[in-house]
C-alpha cells in the first residue's frame, strides 16, 4: 500500500440554515478552499468521493452527480458515500484506499450537506421535519412506525451502559456539553459557541430520557473537504503534508435483536482497534496527542472514551470528572466544539472532525491550537445504535 | 405578483401539498408582495413522496396472521434453534430456512426511554415510551409501539403483552404493547 498524505483542506462556517446556498454552492466553496490550500486546480484531481447523507435533506436523489457537475470534474471518477452520522468517515476510508492501492494520485473527498430545507410549517421549524427525513433510515416495516429518534436509539445505549456501570451520570454528560459548547468560542467556523453551566445544561428541556436540550447535537449545514495524494505527489505538492497512518472500520448489525448487548458500541471497538493497529499505538491515551470524537450525544461521547480504549470499560465518566478530555488535559477531546458545539453537517462532520486534527498537527489552530500535537484520532460514527464507526489516526511530518 | 395572482399560487400549493392557506400566507406573503431584492434567496415550498404497492415478500404470513387471526409469530432457525421476532425467512447465522413458530404475545422490556420530542409524524403523540421487548419464545429484541397511561410506571424488566387495535390494516402497529396489570 502507498502512504497517504492530506496535502490541502478547506471548509465551510457550520450554521443552522444557508438560506443563500445550495448543497452544490456549499460544496464549491469547500473544494475550492480545499485545492487553493494545495495549490492545485480542478485539472490536477484524478478522481472524488463525496459524502451525502441524506436525499431528503438535498431534495435530490443521487446529489453527487450535480455536485460533481458544478466543480467542473466532469469525466473523473467519483463515488458517493452513505453511512449515516459516519459518512464522512466513510469517505475519507474510501478516498484512503484510492490513493493507497496505487489506483489514482489526487482525491478530492468532500462531504455537504443541507438539511433545514425541511420545513415544518405547523410549528415553523426544521428540525420535526428533518427527524423525519431521518426516520427513513429506520427499517421501514418494523421500526419506522414506532416514531423513534437518532437521540431515543442513543438514550437506550446510554441508559444500559449506565445499568450496568453506574455512569455516565446526568452531571457527568452535562460536563461534557459544557466542554463542547465552551471549545467552540475559540472555533471560527462553530454554530454554537457558548459559555454555559452544568446547571443550566441540567435545566433545559427534555428531549429523550436522559438526554436534555444541551446534550444533544443541533442539526447543520456546511461543507468539508480534503485532498489526499499519494507520497510521492504529496512531496511535489506540500511542505506539511498530514499522514493517514491508521484506518479502521466496522459495520455491525443494524437490527439489535442480532447483537449480544447495547451498553457498548462493538463496532467503535473493532474500528479503533484496527486503527489503532495500523498505527502501532498501544496505549491511545499516552500515544494520542488529541482526539475528535462523534458527540452527537454527550452521553455518547463518554461512551466513546471506552470504545477507543482511552480507559476500561465503564470508567469513561471518570475521564470527564478528572479533567483527562479538557483542553489542558492529557487528551484533550473535541476542540472544535465537536457536533454539539461546532455542528453535525452530517455528510460532512467526519470530514471537519478531521480538518480540525490536521490544523492542529499543521499548526494553524489559532486561538485553540494545541502545544506541539503530534498525532490526532478521528471517530465517525452513525447509524441505529451505531451501525458504522470510522476511525482514522492522523501524524505531522516529522 | 398582484393580489390576485398571489392567491391563485396560494391555492394551488395548498391544494398540492396540503399546507393550510393561513400557513402559506405567513411564510410567503413577503416574497409574493414584491418587498424582497432581486438577489435575495427565493424559497418555494415542495415535498417529496412516492406511492407504493409493497410487497413483504416473505414476512406476508407474519403481517397476514397479525391483520386477520389477531396473531403473532415468530421465525425458528431449525439448525441453531434461534427463534426471530421480527421474523426472517432465512436464519442469517445458518443460512437455512426458517419455519413459522405462534407466539403468546407476551414479553419483558429490555430497553426503554421516554421520548419528549420526536419528528413531524408523531409529535401529537408525545410524551411516549420507546422500548425494546424481548417477546417470550424468541431470542430477539424488537421496537414496539408502547401504550401506557403513566409513561413513569414503565421500566426494563417491564412484563408487557400485545394488545390489536379493533381496525387492522396489515401493519406492525396493527399491534400495540401495555403492561400486564
Ligand atoms: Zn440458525
Amino acid at each position: 500500500m502507498k502512504k497517504v498524505a492530506i496535502v490541502g483542506m478547506g471548509t465551510t462556517k457550520f450554521k443552522a440554515r444557508w438560506v443563500d446556498k445550495t448543497y452544490f454552492e456549499l460544496a464549491f466553496d469547500a473544494a475550492k478552499m480545499g485545492m487553493e490550500d494545495a495549490g492545485l486546480g480542478r485539472e490536477e484531481i484524478d478522481c472524488a468521493v463525496y459524502g451525502i447523507y441524506n436525499d431528503f435533506f438535498q431534495r435530490q436523489y443521487q446529489p453527487d452527480a450535480f455536485v460533481h457537475d458544478y466543480l467542473g470534474l466532469g469525466l473523473k471518477p467519483m463515488v458517493r458515500v452513505n453511512s449515516g452520522g459516519a459518512t464522512g468517515g466513510t469517505a475519507l476510508r474510501i478516498g484512503y484506499s484510492e490513493i493507497a492501492s496505487g489506483l489514482y494520485d489526487v482525491c478530492l473527498v468532500l462531504g455537504v450537506e443541507k438539511c433545514a430545507d425541511c420545513y415544518n410549517y405547523e410549528l415553523q421549524t426544521a428540525t420535526p421535519e428533518v427527524l423525519r427525513a431521518i426516520l427513513y433510515t429506520a427499517d421501514m416495516t418494523y421500526d419506522n412506525p414506532a416514531g423513534r429518534t437518532a437521540a431515543s436509539g442513543f438514550a437506550l445505549a446510554v441508559i444500559a451502559h449506565k445499568e450496568k456501570y453506574g455512569n455516565p451520570t446526568e452531571e457527568q454528560m452535562a460536563k461534557v456539553s459544557v466542554k463542547n459548547h465552551f471549545n467552540a468560542t475559540k472555533n471560527p467556523i462553530a454554530q454554537s459557541p457558548q459559555v454555559i453551566t452544568v446547571e443550566d445544561v441540567l435545566k433545559s428541556r427534555k428531549i429523550v430520557e436522559p438526554f436534555k436540550f444541551y446534550d444533544n447535537c443541533l442539526y447543520t449545514e456546511g461543507s468539508s473537504a480534503v485532498i489526499l495524494a499519494s507520497e510521492e505527489m504529496a512531496r511535489e505538492i506540500t511542505d506539511r503534508p498530514v499522514w493517514i497512518t491508521g484506518v479502521g472500520a466496522s459495520a455491525d448489525y443494524v437490527m439489535p435483536g442480532n447483537r449480544p448487548n447495547i451498553h457498548t458500541f462493538e463496532s467503535s471497538r473493532v474500528a479503533a482497534r484496527k486503527a489503532f493497529q495500523m498505527g502501532g499505538i498501544q496505549d491511545p491515551l499516552k500515544e494520542l496527542d488529541l482526539a475528535e470524537l462523534h458527540d452527537a450525544f454527550t452521553g455518547t461521547e463518554i461512551m466513546a472514551y471506552e470504545d477507543c480504549f482511552f480507559c476500561e470499560e465503564g470508567q469513561g465518566g471518570d475521564l470527564i470528572d478528572n479533567g483527562t478530555v479538557m483542553p489542558d488535559g492529557e487528551l484533550p477531546v473535541n476542540l472544535s466544539g465537536g457536533l454539539i458545539g461546532c455542528g453535525h453537517a452530517v455528510g460532512a462532520t467526519g470530514i471537519m472532525q478531521t480538518y480540525e486534527v490536521a490544523l492542529h498537527l499543521r499548526g494553524e489552530a489559532g486561538e485553540r491550537q494545541l502545544k506541539n500535537a503530534r498525532r490526532g484520532l478521528v471517530q465517525s460514527i452513525g447509524g441505529t445504535l451505531c451501525t458504522w464507526t470510522v476511525c482514522l489516526v492522523l501524524e505531522r511530518e516529522e | 405578483m398582484r393580489e390576485e395572482e398571489r392567491d391563485k399560487w396560494y391555492q394551488y400549493h395548498n391544494e398540492k401539498f396540503g399546507i393550510p392557506l393561513e400557513y402559506l400566507r405567513r411564510e410567503y406573503e413577503e416574497e409574493l408582495s414584491g418587498k424582497v431584492p432581486v438577489d435575495a434567496p427565493l424559497e418555494v415550498p415542495d415535498r417529496m413522496d412516492t406511492y407504493y404497492k409493497y410487497s413483504y415478500g416473505q414476512q406476508s404470513r407474519f403481517f397476514r396472521e397479525l391483520r386477520e387471526n389477531k396473531k403473532i409469530y415468530g421465525a425458528k432457525c431449525p439448525q441453531c434453534e434461534k427463534v426471530y421476532c421480527p421474523p426472517r425467512a432465512h436464519c442469517s447465522l445458518c443460512y437455512k430456512p426458517t419455519e413459522w413458530v405462534p407466539l403468546k404475545g407476551t414479553g419483558v422490556i429490555k430497553a426503554c426511554t421516554v421520548q419528549y420530542f420526536t419528528t413531524s409524524a408523531f409529535i401529537k403523540k408525545l410524551p411516549f415510551i420507546c422500548a425494546y421487548v424481548q417477546l417470550d419464545g424468541t431470542d430477539f429484541i424488537m421496537m414496539t409501539n408502547m401504550e401506557v397511561e403513566d409513561v413513569s410506571k414503565i421500566t426494563v424488566g417491564t412484563r408487557v403483552e400485545a394488545a390489536f387495535r379493533d381496525e387492522r390494516r396489515g401493519t406492525i402497529t396493527d399491534v400495540y404493547f401495555r403492561p400486564v396489570d
